[in-house]
């Protein structure tokens, strides 16, 4: 695939333009991608596409080399890695809890411990996550501030 | 595993073995006072409730896991934890000359106390963790008012 890139005048609005013959998974990829920094996610469910806002994801989950993600009330299925979105996220208030799932922490209403040294959770939806005691430390760290 | 989780796994073990050492001298206090009065020790009984806690913390660390693990099955590793302590404590008590086993009250009260210590590390630990995460909850709270700031700012210089 050719790529080109081209500076312009700041009076004019900046964009991404992709030419394709066919949409691949290739070029799905980077669709999401562009989307992905724009503050949407394409993902789907039952069959059909959907943009999802990252504002409105309460987390990720990845299940069986799967990766679901969950707003208040829906869950969709996403073709990327869970490393991937956590990468791609880490910017916007998401954080890794446990080895499958990361969270928005913007969306949890209260933290409480759990068994054997682990917190948990509770979610505005009133769903409860567990938060592994080794992502603890990472947790209590960009809560003050500093970077995961 | 990693140095952040070697250092995690020492500060729980300091933790665990300083909370042991304390509840088990306590506990030998009341004990001793309450059913073996008279007893005379030499300056080697200071040794014992470091060795107790060290027998407990061992097999607390030895059970650990870094597993997701289920509430059954956080039971059954607990259960086979304080097993571990109690088949420790009364081998050693059996075997110490100080300890007087021929008495029918010893080794039941000896069970009875390592299972008191065992709940009351626990209730305790449990304690710390709600204090930790009454600090997350003001932290959370902090970071979601600042978060929510710079993404009115930001909409704000938009317009």
């Amino acid at each position: 695939m050719k790529l080109e890139t081209r500076k312009i005048p700041e009076s004019e609005p900046e964009m991404v333009e992709i030419r394709y013959h066919w949409i691949t998974d290739e070029i799905q990829e980077i669709i999401s991608f562009v989307k992905s920094r724009q503050g949407q996610l394409s993902a789907t469910r039952d069959g059909k596409r959907f943009e999802v806002p990252v504002v409105d994801l309460f987390y990720a989950e990845s299940v069986d080399d799967r990766l679901f993600l969950y707003t208040a009330s829906d869950s969709y299925e996403i073709r990327m890695k869970l490393y991937e979105l956590e990468d791609l996220l880490k910017h916007k208030s998401f954080l890794r809890v446990s080895k499958s799932m990361i969270v928005n922490l913007m969306k949890i209403t209260s933290v409480r411990p759990a068994l054997n040294g682990r917190f948990s959770a509770i979610l505005k939806n009133g769903e409860e996550i567990i938060i592994s005691r080794k992502y603890v430390p990472a947790l209590k760290q960009i809560l003050k501030g500093g970077e995961s | 595993m990693t140095g952040q989780k070697w250092k995690e796994l020492l500060i729980h073990t300091i933790r665990l073995y300083t909370l042991l050492v304390t509840l088990i001298t306590v506990l030998m206090m009341l004990l001793g006072n309450l059913l073996d009065r008279g007893r005379v020790f030499s300056y080697d009984a200071f040794v014992s409730p470091l060795v107790y806690a060290l027998i407990g913390t061992v097999a607390t660390v030895i059970t650990r896991s870094d597993k997701e693990l289920s509430a059954w099955s956080l039971i059954i590793r607990k259960a086979v934890s304080l097993m571990l302590i109690e088949g420790a404590v009364i081998l050693i008590a059996l075997n110490a000359d100080t300890i007087p086993t021929e008495k029918s009250w010893v080794i039941p009260g000896l069970a009875l106390g390592v299972f008191v210590v065992f709940v009351l590390t626990h209730i305790i630990l449990y304690l710390i963790d709600k204090k930790e995460a009454e600090k997350l909850n003001a932290d959370l709270f902090r970071y979601q008012e600042k978060q929510m700031n710079e993404q009115a700012a930001e909409r704000q210089a938009g317009k």
